[in-house]
């Protein structure tokens, strides 16, 4: 019987109301359902946080940028020295114009296609890094979790390995190997997978050892249907956040290791590289242009990203889907 | 019957949850008498920890009382906003003891301190009389050793003697009305009638009123002198003890004594409970339980059953009780209950 | 607890060791022309094998590692080779300890008081105006690299306030930006885990409890959460003391104090190979100090700790 049946029933006549009604076991089990969706929350979370979404707009306009600018018309070669056509010396320190948007550099090289040029590689490497970090943090941590014998091996290294200052690993390692982009990643890539390894190993005994998935074993849930409903999710979130935040991480690395001397030969244009360029000519008024633009374009970078990687982390987490 | 220490009217209780709205209490109506114990049963999610929540001002921050009233001491206390106000009544009034003893204290304090805090709260003692008084207060609750008990941390008390340290807390409280949320249910059985039985001596020593959260129903038949059953954030059938388990008149009251496996009878299966209870985001028509009801009419389907009185202490919500309905006999269960409850009841 | 201490220093030792073993090693792949000095061109073949000789570089490695070993007990670095030729280590590093140490307590003091406070305003007004305000900052600080807010900083506060650019011995008015610029990272860090933590508390159950039994939120915020926010907070104290002590590197080559920290950026830049390594390892075995004595400091906050804690990975 429909609702509007009744409905005229009620109006018609009230006694015929009480009488049994057909007990449906179906409609009993209708009435309660939950519709989580980890992933329809997570979105739901980060589409609220409008910061994040203006960020992420700006994010993906830069990264597109980035990646396309060289082919773009009326840009100029990064590497190239201009030289003024009246009096036939290098274009130095040329301030920002209509040809030169960004100005010119001390040797006179186009400031506009060096930043490009240097987020290219910059980004390069970071997500070089952060790849590495995943894939071998996750190997490691797999390792580590579920080959007990390895256990207090990889413990000690790890715990060798954390106790030494980032600081000081990242600068023995650039020092000990040739400047090069190569050095730079390799460095980066020894030190970083730390965390992602420890973060795996961590939740692979939680997926040995936790009360819900020891029960949800007990009832016969095979072992690959946990992994991909009970971790991967979370892994997932994991790694994208990881990946975001290894972007300013690098790029704070390499910041570093050129501002010590350990950074990209400076033929090559990355932001670290840029930002040291600037930073010797900053102390005169006219020229800081060129240590502002970079250092403008590279806090743009590194905040978006790192704002975007701790937005999609909270959102990813289950505390927050309320 | 004496004047209610505390009356709840119509009370209606909503949440924010994942973008929607969802309605805990749907409206229930319910008075404690001082002096009394007064359990609250239900299934999980029925609304029993909530109803007694907005009765402190403890409701998570996503929820909120959206009408309806409860007097307590000449205040509505569903009006109160601040913490100021709420301050006037959380502890010294109305005190609450919460499931899980080994989350509830905090573990980098000593047990002591912990107690000695509420003293000086609420009883206007500090320093070493405070101190004095609550390692009285640990000995009262019956832990040993008050004096060593009192230099110790959380970590070191078994389940047991933490729920019993969380007591002592609220009995430094010296509450009006003291609210257990499921004390026992994560103790071990043994220790679970210990603490039931602390509980009940604490009881008639300060005469404080008694509510019992709870959904094990042989608590109830131990402890309570009145019994309200709640379902899908409705009150729907209060009473004495005795009727409750006696005479129920409510087709959920039977399912839910039909389904306490003390009461099953050998060979056969337990009886259970089918279906799910219903969806609380969406608005409930008519009666909540009747589609998990075999007993269901028509009417229950349009319409949402008034309270009828059975007894000037016993009502129940239901249209079986409209002399229009068709008589229906409670469960063999049910009926059987009397003789049973008596041995159970001890 | 005294079983758990032995048992981290006993750690802590094999650590140092295997650091300085490792450090020690690596360097030794390092090309020797370094050793030759500035006027390496210039030397014959039978004069750069008597330089080699001379730092035992001719010997095998393990030879090396031993003799590294019986000078490292008598406190003797090594010799700089090209910073300050054949001067000890120990006497170059000497007069730097007393900046980078003076410096780093100020700063960390500064950090402390503004990264706590901060985080603590956060965790209170949680979701609120403050709460933005000051994330921002945290934010901008973890997510720009340090060398760019600090050289904004060095370059527009010292025209706009007159501060002095550069440190001057004595003169006190030039102490003031280095130690301020140093603690911003610091106070982002403090502030961001003290919020975290706090509301991490404040998510637990005993709150619940305090709450029901009448205490005001302001006592439950001093009382329960600051105080058990600040235990795990207190595990990193000890490191972030000893690396703030030990110089910060951006900042003491910035402003020219002549301590550890900017020395490094020197001797990495001259590629004073003996330098170099002292530099490392000290600033290793501080961290591998800090950590000790940061998971003892948390033992003694941590009663839970205090009795079960086995060691491993931390």
């Amino acid at each position: 019987m429909t609702r509007k049946e009744l409905q005229t029933l009620t109006a018609i006549e009230d006694d015929a109301l009480f009488t049994f009604a057909q007990y449906d076991p179906e409609a009993a089990e209708k009435t309660g359902y939950s519709d989580y969706s980890y992933w329809k929350s997570t979105f739901r979370i980060f589409f609220k946080n409008k910061t994040a979404l203006l960020l992420l707009a700006i994010m993906v306009l830069l990264v597109v940028f980035t990646v396309i600018q060289p082919y773009l018309p009326n840009q100029k070669d990064p590497t190239k020295i201009h030289i003024d056509p009246a009096t036939g010396h290098q274009l130095r320190n040329h301030p920002p114009s209509k040809e030169f948007w960004f100005g010119t550099n001390v040797i006179g090289q186009d400031l506009w296609a060096r930043i490009w040029s240097g987020t290219r590689t910059s980004l390069l490497i970071a997500i070089i890094v952060g790849i590495w970090e995943v894939v071998f943090g996750i190997f490691i941590g797999a390792l580590w979790g579920y080959v007990r014998q390895l256990d207090a091996l990889i413990t000690e290294i790890y715990n060798v390995i954390n106790n030494i200052p980032n600081t000081i690993l990242l600068t023995l390692l650039a020092y000990i190997m040739r400047p090069s982009f190569k050095t730079m990643v390799i460095a980066m890539c020894l030190t970083g997978w730390l965390g992602m390894a420890r973060f795996v190993r961590n939740q692979i005994v939680i997926i040995r050892d936790r009360e819900y998935n020891l029960a949800s074993r007990c009832l016969g849930t095979p072992t690959w249907r946990i992994i991909t409903k009970n971790v991967l999710p979370y892994l997932v979130s994991v790694i994208v956040m990881r990946i975001a935040l290894s972007i300013p991480g690098t790029i704070g690395w390499e910041v570093f290791l050129t501002y010590i001397g350990l950074g990209l030969p400076i033929e090559t244009p990355s932001l670290g590289n840029l930002l040291n360029e600037g930073r010797r000519v900053m102390m005169s008024s006219h020229l800081r242009y060129q240590l502002i633009f970079p250092a403008v374009v590279l806090s743009i970078i590194t905040v978006s990203f790192y704002v975007l990687g701790n937005a999609f982390a909270d959102a990813a987490d289950p505390r927050n889907h309320y | 019957m004496d004047e209610p220490i505390l009356s709840v009217r119509d009370l209606v209780v909503k949440f924010s949850l994942r973008g929607d709205i969802l309605t805990a209490i749907r409206g229930a109506s319910l008075d404690l008498y001082p002096g009394e114990t007064l359990a609250i049963v239900g299934e999980s999610g029925a609304g029993k920890s909530v109803l007694t929540k907005t009765w402190n001002g403890m409701l998570d921050a996503n929820g909120w009382v959206d009408s309806g009233s409860i007097m307590f001491e000449g205040k509505d206390l569903a009006k109160f906003k601040t913490e100021q106000e709420w301050l006037t009544i959380r502890g010294s009034k109305i005190a609450m003891v919460f499931q899980d003893p080994m989350t509830a204290l905090n573990p980098l304090k000593l047990v002591g301190k912990q107690i000695q805090e509420t003293i000086e709260l609420h009883q206007g003692l500090h320093g070493e009389q405070a101190k004095k008084k609550a390692i009285d207060i640990i000995s009262q609750v019956g832990i040993p050793d008050a004096e060593m008990r009192y230099h110790q941390y959380p970590h070191e008390f078994s389940g047991g003697m933490r729920q019993r340290v969380v007591i002592a807390i609220t009995v430094a409280c010296n509450p009006k009305i003291l609210i257990c949320d499921e004390p026992t249910t994560a103790l071990d059985v043994t220790i679970q009638a210990q603490i039931l039985e602390l509980i009940r001596n604490l009881q008639k020593e300060l005469g404080t009123t008694l509510v019992y959260i709870t959904h094990d129903l042989g608590v109830v038949a131990n402890v309570a002198d009145r019994v309200a059953v709640m379902y899908a954030g409705e009150i729907i059938e209060y009473g004495t003890v005795e009727e409750i388990f006696y005479d129920p008149r409510h087709p959920y009251t039977w399912a839910l004594l039909s389904s306490l496996p003390q009461l099953g009878v050998k060979g056969e299966p337990l009886y259970s409970i089918k279906g799910t209870p219903p969806n609380l985001f969406v608005e409930i028509e008519g009666d909540a339980f009747a589609p998990r009801n075999p007993h269901a009419l028509k009417i229950d389907f349009v319409k949402a059953p008034p309270f009828f009185q059975v007894s000037p202490t016993h009502y129940a919500k239901t249209w079986l009780l409209d002399p229009r309905a068709p008589k229906v006999e409670p469960p063999p269960i049910v009926k059987s209950m009397q003789s049973k409850y008596k041995e159970y009841a001890i | 607890m005294l079983k758990y201490s032995i048992k981290r220093i006993l750690q802590s030792i094999v650590t140092v060791f295997i650091v300085i073993t490792v450090v020690f090693l690596l360097m030794r792949l390092l090309p020797v022309e370094g050793y030759y000095g500035e006027r390496a061109d210039k030397l014959t073949d039978a004069q750069k094998e008597a330089i080699l000789r001379k730092h035992g570089l001719l010997d095998p490695w393990y030879v090396q590692l031993k003799n590294f070993y019986s000078s490292l007990f008598k406190g003797d670095l090594g010799n700089s080779i090209i910073y300050r030729r054949d001067v000890p280590v120990v006497d170059i590093l000497k007069p730097k300890i007393p900046y980078s140490f003076g410096f780093g307590i100020a700063s960390l003091i500064l950090s402390l008081i503004i990264g706590l406070s901060m985080g603590i305003h956060m965790a209170r007004e949680k979701g609120g105006f403050w709460d933005n305000v000051w994330s921002a900052f945290v934010v901008f600080i973890n997510a720009v690299p340090a060398a760019v807010y600090l050289l904004f900083i060095q370059m527009y506060v010292t025209s706009i306030t007159k501060l002095p650019i550069l440190f001057t011995k004595g003169n006190f008015v030039s102490y003031i930006l280095p130690t301020v610029s140093m603690s911003l990272g610091g106070a982002a860090g403090y502030a961001m885990w003290m919020r975290r933590y706090m509301v991490d508390e404040l998510n637990k159950d005993y709150i619940k409890l305090a709450r029901a039994k009448g205490m005001p939120n302001k006592d439950i915020m001093v009382s329960h959460v600051m105080r058990n926010a600040f235990v795990p907070m207190a595990q990193y104290l000890p490191s972030s003391v000893l690396l703030t002590i030990s110089g910060s590197i951006y900042i003491e080559s910035l402003y020219s104090i002549p301590g550890m920290g900017g020395l490094l950026v020197d001797v990495i830049q001259r590629q004073d190979n003996t330098l170099v390594q002292a530099l490392v390892l000290i600033y290793s075995v501080l961290g591998i100090f800090g950590l000790f004595l940061g998971d003892i400091l948390m033992a003694v906050f941590d009663p839970r700790i205090r009795l079960e804690k086995e060691g491993g990975a931390r």
